[in-house]
Formats: structure tokens, C-alpha cells, sequence
């Protein structure tokens, strides 16, 4: 009985030689200064928009005679729409692609530290209110990018996240991002 | 027996003693000389009786000889005036013409380009230098001008031409020519050669390509071309993969700078905090 365990356990062992598939390189953590560069981007491109919406609406309000009251209303409304938008621009790009159009131009994805996978929408969410809590103290929620081994800021710690090279990076992730020390 | 060779043993003795053997011996001599006197003097008798028999034998020989050759050299001029008599005659024409049109000439040629004798003719034609010959005589004269007017005259031109388009020759011909080596020699020779740059130059510096290119420009349909061009998917998509490869050409050399800025920064602020430094097997931006 022992010697036909030790068969199949052969067989199973070189079964397993067979198929095994070489384990990719360790994943290319992106510093500070390309996320900044990236968020930067990301930035102009919402402000932009918010820009272009907001004269549109400004031009409009300002042929329009509409009272004090409602013009306070209409800004409120505004930039209530401005953070919305904000909020889904990030929060959309993390959870689909794990890509901002800032981060592709720079060649860098958001994804989970644990599998390499993009973040839910809670998950991505709650890495937007840490990042903004992290700029809130003069930016010093983002200096652990510098020390941290795997290059992660309080907001990635917090959410769970790591921010890698594209396109082929997230495999790496999710073949080497359990073990790993944060 | 024994008793004669007794007797003779018991004779000689007595001889010499007599001395009779010279004498014995003389007398032998002296008949075999006579002999051969007489023996000459005979020949002699003989020869001088043959020898008008011989001049005789001569003389019939060389007239025989001359009757010979005068009745040779008569039959060959009978022969010849014969020959000339049957070629001179009117005859002779009707004689070919039926020797011709009957079987026989035709089988003999028929046996004849069947048999040994066209490959035996062509070696001789080739060996006795027939050909050579025969150009040597044709060439310099006007009969290759007057072969060629007559051609020329019979239309033969066009209708080789028209026979060649007709079987699909050129089209064979330009295809091997098209598919050769040969065309793409003669065009590099064509090319390299100083005569094609200077004609190239002379172009080039002439008023007809200025003037090619002004009537060219001044008519509709060049622009009309430009337009279709420019609008054709093709050109927007070529135009599109160019600006999206000068984007990622920029893209990416700010990506590759920001990198090393990045392990700058890094090494700084570990050597700050005193944290340990990356590896040296590390390859940059791998956050191990």
C-alpha cells in the first residue's frame, strides 16, 4: 500500500514538474514622484472639466438674472457635482481598469496587495478619503512611499492597495503580494 | 662386310705408297671446270637468241599501253560531249521535272533525312565552317538589306508581332523577364552608370520639370486627389499612430525619468530614516 502512495506520489510530483510554470519577477513598485506625476495629470484633467463645465454654467448664470439665493444654490449644487465628479473619476478608473488616465500615460495600476486584482468600489473609495486625508498633514501621509518596501503611502496601507508597473505587473502581484511585507 | 673394310684398310697402304692421290685429284678438277665453260658459253648462246624476242614483248607492251590511254581519254570526251549534249537539249528539263515529281525522289529524300546522312551533313556543315562561310559572303553585300526590305515589304514585322501577342509569348517573355535577375542587373547597371546621373541632373535642372510641375499643381484634379488622400482611413490612421507614438515617446521618457528620480528620492530618505538600502541584484523600482 506504501509503495503505491509513493507511486502516485511520484507521478504527482512529476506531473506537477511538467506543468509547473516559471513564477514571475518580483513587481515593480511605483515611487512618489510617478504617482505624484500621474495624479498630477489626473488632476488637470479634472480640473479641466470642471473648468469648462463651470464657466459654461457661470456664462449661463450670468446672462441669466437668477436671485443671490439661487446663485448660492447653483454653486453649492456645483461643486457638490465637482466633488461627485471627482469621486467617480478615480473611484470608476480604480475599480475598472485599475488605470486613471493619468496613471496610463505613466504606465502605472492601482491594485489589491493580496492578488493583484483592481479594488472594489468600497475599496477604492476608501483609498480616495485616505489620499485626501494623507494631503491633509502637508502631504506626510504619502512619505512611507519612500521607506516602505513595497512603496505603499497610508492610504495604500489603509486600503489595502499597491500601486505596480503596467501592463504586466499585477501578475507578478498576485504571484508574489501575500507573502510580502508591507 | 667386315671383310671389304679389311680389304680397303689393306688397299691404302699400297696407294700412297704408288702416290696416285694427287693425280686422282687433278683429274676431278679439271671436269667440274669444264663444265662450268661450257655451262657460260650456252647462257650466253641463249641470251643473245632471246633478245629480240624481249624487244619484241616491249614494244607490244607500249603499244598497248598508248592504245589504252587513246581509247580512255576518246571514251571520256565522248562521255563529256555526251553529258553536255543531254544537258544542252531541252530534254533534260522534262527529265528532272519527271525524275522529280516521281515516288522515287520522293522516297530517296524521305531515306535519305531518315538515315545517317543529315547528322553527317550537319558535322560537315559544322566542321567546314558552312555557316561561318556562308555569313561572311551574305553580310558584307546588300543581300541582308534586301532580305530585310522584301520582309519589311511583305508585312512580316506585324505579323510576327501579331503572332507572338497572339500565342502569348511577350506576355511569357515579359514575365520571365520581370521575374529574372536580369532586369534587376541591367537596371543597377543602369543606375550606377554616370550617363543615367547626368541625364537624372539634367532633369531635374530642366524647365520642363518646372513647368510639369506648375500645370500640375493648376489642375483640379490633383487636388481632388489630395483631398481623397487625406480623408482616405488609411492616411487619418497613420496619422493617429503617429501622434500616439510621439505621446508614448514622450510618455515614456518622462516615465523612465520619474523612475530614476523615484530611487533617488528612495535612497535618500532610507539613508534619512536609516532604513537598510534596496539590494544590489534589485533591479530599479522593484519594491522588494
Amino acid at each position: 500500500m506504501s509503495e503505491v502512495a509513493g507511486r502516485v506520489r511520484a507521478a504527482a510530483r512529476a506531473h506537477h514538474a511538467q506543468e509547473a510554470v516559471p513564477l514571475p519577477r518580483a513587481p515593480e513598485y511605483e515611487g512618489l514622484v510617478t504617482r505624484a506625476i500621474a495624479f498630477a495629470l489626473d488632476a488637470a484633467i479634472i480640473s479641466g472639466v470642471s473648468v469648462v463645465v463651470g464657466a459654461a454654467a457661470g456664462l449661463t448664470l450670468s446672462v441669466l438674472s437668477v436671485p443671490s439665493s439661487v446663485e448660492a444654490a447653483v454653486f453649492g449644487f456645483a461643486g457638490g457635482i465637482c466633488l461627485l465628479w471627482s469621486t467617480a473619476y478615480f473611484v470608476t478608473f480604480w475599480c475598472t481598469t485599475g488605470q486613471t488616465p493619468g496613471n496610463r500615460v505613466l504606465g502605472i495600476r492601482v491594485c489589491l496587495a493580496e492578488d493583484g486584482s483592481a479594488p472594489r468600489p468600497a475599496r477604492a473609495l476608501l483609498r480616495l478619503i485616505a489620499l485626501t486625508l494623507c494631503a491633509i498633514p502637508l502631504f506626510a501621509g504619502f512619505l512611507p512611499i519612500l521607506v516602505n518596501d513595497r512603496r505603499r503611502g497610508v492610504h495604500d496601507m489603509l486600503a489595502g492597495t499597491v500601486v505596480v508597473g503596467w501592463p504586466d505587473q499585477a501578475a507578478a502581484v498576485a504571484a508574489n503580494g501575500t507573502g510580502r511585507q508591507t | 662386310m667386315a671383310g671389304v673394310d679389311s680389304n680397303r684398310a689393306a688397299c691404302e697402304p699400297s696407294c700412297e705408297v704408288l702416290e696416285l692421290e694427287p693425280l686422282i685429284r687433278d683429274s676431278k678438277n679439271g671436269a667440274r671446270g669444264r663444265r662450268a665453260r661450257l655451262l657460260g658459253v650456252g647462257e650466253a648462246l641463249v641470251g643473245v637468241a632471246v633478245r629480240p624476242l624481249a624487244a619484241g614483248i616491249e614494244l607490244g607492251r607500249r603499244g598497248e599501253r598508248e592504245l589504252r590511254g587513246a581509247v580512255v581519254s576518246g571514251v571520256d570526251a565522248a562521255t563529256l560531249a555526251t553529258v553536255d549534249a543531254l544537258l544542252a537539249s531541252p530534254l533534260a528539263g522534262e527529265v528532272v521535272d519527271r525524275v522529280l515529281a516521281s515516288p522515287l525522289a520522293r522516297m530517296t529524300v524521305e531515306r535519305a533525312l531518315s538515315g545517317p546522312l543529315v547528322e553527317a551533313a550537319s558535322r560537315n556543315v559544322v566542321q567546314y565552317a558552312v555557316l561561318e562561310r556562308v555569313a561572311d559572303e551574305l553580310l558584307p553585300g546588300e543581300t541582308v538589306d534586301g532580305l530585310l526590305e522584301r520582309a519589311q515589304t511583305a508585312d512580316v514585322p506585324r505579323r510576327v508581332a501579331d503572332r507572338l501577342l497572339a500565342d502569348g509569348v511577350l506576355d511569357q517573355t515579359v514575365a520571365r523577364v520581370l521575374e529574372g535577375p536580369e532586369l534587376e542587373r541591367v537596371v543597377e547597371s543602369a543606375l550606377d552608370s554616370a550617363a543615367m546621373e547626368k541625364l537624372v541632373v539634367r532633369v531635374i535642372e530642366s524647365r520642363l520639370l518646372e513647368e510639369a510641375v506648375e500645370r500640375l499643381l493648376q489642375t483640379d484634379e490633383l487636388w481632388l486627389m489630395v483631398d481623397e488622400i487625406a480623408r482616405s482611413p488609411a492616411v487619418a490612421e497613420a496619422i493617429q499612430r503617429q501622434s500616439l507614438g510621439f505621446a508614448d515617446e514622450v510618455a515614456g521618457g518622462v516615465r523612465t525619468r520619474s523612475r530614476k528620480i523615484d530611487d533617488r528620492l528612495e535612497t535618500r530618505a532610507r539613508r534619512v530614516f536609516r532604513r537598510k538600502p534596496r539590494g544590489p541584484g534589485e533591479a530599479p523600482g522593484s519594491g522588494t
